[in-house]
């Protein structure tokens, strides 16, 4: 049976930019939310935000000159993450070029600005060619999604295959999952996973408020994120990048890799009940962990910690909660179960690459990450969700959920390497 | 790990909803090109549309179909056609929750128009984005339909919807090599014992203003400015339904083809006939006398294919050139292409067929299926 590793990770998120920086804030509970300063949201009815602070593209184009010129920040943000992950794992780049690249990305890139110019033509198509023509001839109306694997994929080859996953919410988790399975299958012995997003542009930002799933608290943004708390009144939108190096077992034993833990099992399904809402029985999340938790071969009893999906939204957190309890029973009590969103906001796409970095390095530094935020307790939410501050992690394996809008769910469940005792990892699921 | 077949083929195309029915209208010589509505503004002239579609007549009084872009409404439409082609029954023949649904999407599939609508009453007097008047006004007047244009997986969670399917699933993006990789995953999936059954499709609208600009700003009309001519961009969805060889048998279900092969690979820095010369040369194709055929018109993409097949030894006695007839459907082309393949076969004048996935954009693949 082939085993996979986690051998290398990058992140650039509100928390910080470099895996110590993030671990030390998540673990400090620190909130990465603040006022937006990327654009004027002062007329928007939320205006706060996750940003990522403090990040320089410039050393990015200078290695990625392909990327120069791009408004799209979220490409930005996943090359720099892919880079720190590829260097962190110490990888030679003959290494990546028979290896496999899945990028997880959410919405493409539309910039508002070269429409309005033409709003009133009579004809706006043949006006905006006409415009694209003359006087756009660098920046591209719509980036397409791939671009970050096209990036990567001409700087390092990865000749197994390159995947550009656009599975909303549940795309940081997919993309870590299908390479999961591929390395498994032997298509591979090397993957960078990971995911990337950015909605605080206007339209992502404007689009997420009409739907009303925000928060609006615009006076106490780090406080606006209160997964599992009663008074929640919505998520708080982010943005970010994580990548994961992940290995066969016998490659990293192989180059003497470090191993940061072990991925050892992934499992999705879809709600198919409605294009907003969470299935309020929350069978969908239900099927998505019994998958994760049987391609590990694991019973549920064995899951230590769930890093839940936890948005922070009246309707998510009530769902995940009676479907964490449905799937793991008693042990549902006997666990700690946190939220990262509490501190990053929702990164749409990139949050399940962010949790799986929080997952690996929860196992690897013993440390269970706060739930900030979480004073008056939901009573549909009775779990231990470890409130405010960091705890010791005495387990070996964390389960990490992401649920996304149109009902795609998927899970990663993450170990101990080498876990306290053996188990058996199993590519297929039944 | 057993054998993967193909049940089921839904398409929705500008030559018609049925592998019959296309196959009929190539082997007539009819092309399904009119006039860009962009005139002759960009160096394409053409688009291939989809002239009748209503997915009301299918769905009538649907609210969900409200909400989606007419991508979304292709696909539930041609994912409708697959599954009922297949004669599956929900939950009869497998579990909602052991169907497993890969697909495809392309760039964003919402008309400029729309989109105008939302910055119309945010223009400033310079026709710059005056993004007070963004928030204050625009913003009230757009309505909340509009998140579930713009997200990129919507489309294919629109058919989990209407189809009621609940297994393992993933949305790829944003062309053709793409759509073969959820075709991939679907095999993967069936293959692995995931699933018994998957849906596996894309869908994808290249006929409107912002597609057409956005395909000419990447280089999608090249061979159109320096040889004349090139793709035609064009609309439609294709779905198939994919089944562990053995359940498929048991439940009696009509097979098209079993899907013996498939190969990946990646253009890295502009090397596209390299690419293809490799990924076919690791394929057992030289028994294979029928081709579906990639040749869309563009000049690069052609040479690059016949290279590739000249090398590889192959003397097909059937080549079908599906895009040059229908147009270039890019995320929805890699099922529309293997879907053709397997009506080919089906109709045992070969009993094998290559159908090739190549074209714009990174990745390239191919299938080969043989007749059951």
């Amino acid at each position: 049976m082939t085993r996979v590793v986690v051998t290398g990770m990058g992140i650039a998120c509100p928390l910080g930019i470099g895996r110590e920086a993030f671990w030390s804030s998540l673990i400090a509970g620190r909130s990465g939310i603040g006022p937006i300063t990327l654009f004027d949201a002062s007329s928007f009815p939320v205006r706060f935000g996750g940003e990522v602070k403090g990040f320089r593209p410039e050393p990015i184009v200078a290695r990625f000159p392909e990327a120069a010129g791009s408004r799209d920040r979220k490409l930005l943000l996943a090359l720099a993450a892919a880079e720190q992950a590829i260097a962190d794992a110490a990888l030679a780049e003959s290494a990546l070029r028979d290896g496999l690249l899945c990028v997880g990305v959410g919405l493409e890139s539309l910039c508002l600005e070269d429409l309005t110019a033409h709003t009133h033509a009579d004809n706006l198509g043949q006006a905006l060619a006409q415009a694209t023509l003359t006087r756009y001839p660098g920046p591209l109306l719509q980036t397409p999604l791939d671009r970050t694997a096209t990036v990567l994929g001409n700087r390092y080859g990865f000749l197994a295959g390159r995947y550009t996953n656009c599975s909303a919410c549940a795309a940081g988790t997919q993309v870590l999952g299908e390479a999961w399975q591929m390395l498994c299958e032997g298509q591979a012995a090397v993957a960078v996973a990971g995911a990337a997003d950015s909605m605080l542009n206007p339209l992502g930002l404007g689009g997420f408020s009409v739907l009303r799933v925000l928060s609006e608290e615009n006076d106490r943004p780090q406080q606006a994120c209160r997964p599992f708390d009663a008074t929640r009144q919505g998520t708080v939108l982010g943005e970010g990048a994580a990548f994961l190096v992940l290995e066969t077992l016998d490659h990293a034993i192989g180059r003497g890799a470090s191993v940061y833990a072990e991925m050892l099992g992934y499992g999705s399904s879809l709600d198919a009940f409605a294009a907003s809402d969470p299935d309020p029985s929350g069978r969908g999340a239900v099927r998505s962990m019994r998958r994760a938790i049987r391609s590990s071969g694991l019973e549920p009893c064995r899951i230590d910690c769930v890093n839940a999906h936890a948005t922070g939204t009246p309707k998510n957190d009530a769902v995940e909660t009676a479907a964490i309890k449905e799937v793991l029973g008693r042990r549902a009590y006997e666990i700690p179960v946190h939220a990262v969103k509490s501190m990053t906001g929702h990164l749409i796409a990139a949050s399940g690459a962010v949790e799986a970095v929080a997952a690996a390095l929860c196992i690897t530094r013993r440390t269970v990450p706060p739930t900030i935020n979480l004073h008056v307790v939901d009573p549909a939410c009775d779990l231990d969700y470890v409130p405010g501050e960091a705890r010791e992690f005495r387990g070996d394996v964390v389960l990490s959920n992401s649920f996304g809008f149109g009902g795609q769910n998927a899970t990663a469940v993450f170990g101990r390497f080498p876990m306290s005792e053996p188990h058996t990892s199993r590519t297929e699921s039944r | 790990m057993g054998d993967v077949v193909i049940t089921g083929i839904g398409l929705v195309t500008p030559l018609g909803r049925s592998p019959a029915e296309v196959l009929t209208r190539i082997a007539a010589g009819q092309v399904a090109f009119q006039p860009s509505p962009l005139g002759t503004v960009l160096a394409c002239p053409s688009v291939g549309q989809v002239n009748d579609f209503d997915a009301q007549q299918h769905y009538p009084d649907n609210k969900t179909l409200r909400l989606m872009n007419r991508d979304a409404e292709m696909a539930v439409v041609a994912a409708r056609l697959a599954v009922e082609d297949a004669c599956l029954t929900l939950d009869q023949d497998y579990p909602a929750d052991e169907i497993g649904l890969f697909g495809a999407t392309g760039l964003s599939g919402m008309p400029v128009e729309e989109i105008a609508r939302l910055v119309e009453h945010a223009a400033a007097a310079d026709g710059s984005l005056d993004l007070r008047q963004f928030g204050e006004v625009a913003l009230k007047r757009v309505r909340p339909v509009l998140s579930f244009k713009i997200l990129a997986n919507m489309p294919i969670c629109f058919v989990s919807i209407f189809e009621g399917l609940c297994g393992p699933n993933a949305v790829y993006t944003p062309w053709e090599g793409q759509a073969a990789q959820a075709i991939a995953a679907g095999i993967r999936a069936v293959r692995r014992g995931d699933v018994p059954c998957a849906l596996v499709g894309g869908c994808d609208v290249k006929t409107h203003s912002l597609a057409l600009v956005s395909l000419q700003q990447l280089g999608a009309f090249d061979s159109w400015m320096r040889h004349g001519r090139g793709t035609v961009p064009s609309e439609g969805a294709a779905f198939l339904v994919l089944e562990d060889e053995a359940r498929a048998i048991q439940r009696s279900a009509r097979i098209y083809a079993r899907i013996c092969h498939y190969a990946f690979r990646s253009v890295t820095n502009g090397g596209l006939s390299e690419a293809v010369t490799e990924m076919l040369s690791g394929m057992p194709i030289s028994r294979c006398p029928g081709v579906i055929s990639a040749g869309d018109g563009d000049v690069p993409v052609s040479a690059a294919e016949i290279a590739a097949l000249e090398r590889s030894g192959i003397e097909p006695s059937l080549v079908l050139r599906p895009k040059a007839h229908l147009g270039n459907t890019f995320a929805a082309a890699a099922a529309v292409q293997v879907g053709l393949a397997a009506a080919v076969a089906s109709q045992a004048r070969c009993p094998a067929v290559l159908a090739n996935c190549l074209g714009f954009g990174s990745e390239q693949g191919c299938f080969v299926l043989e007749a059951v």
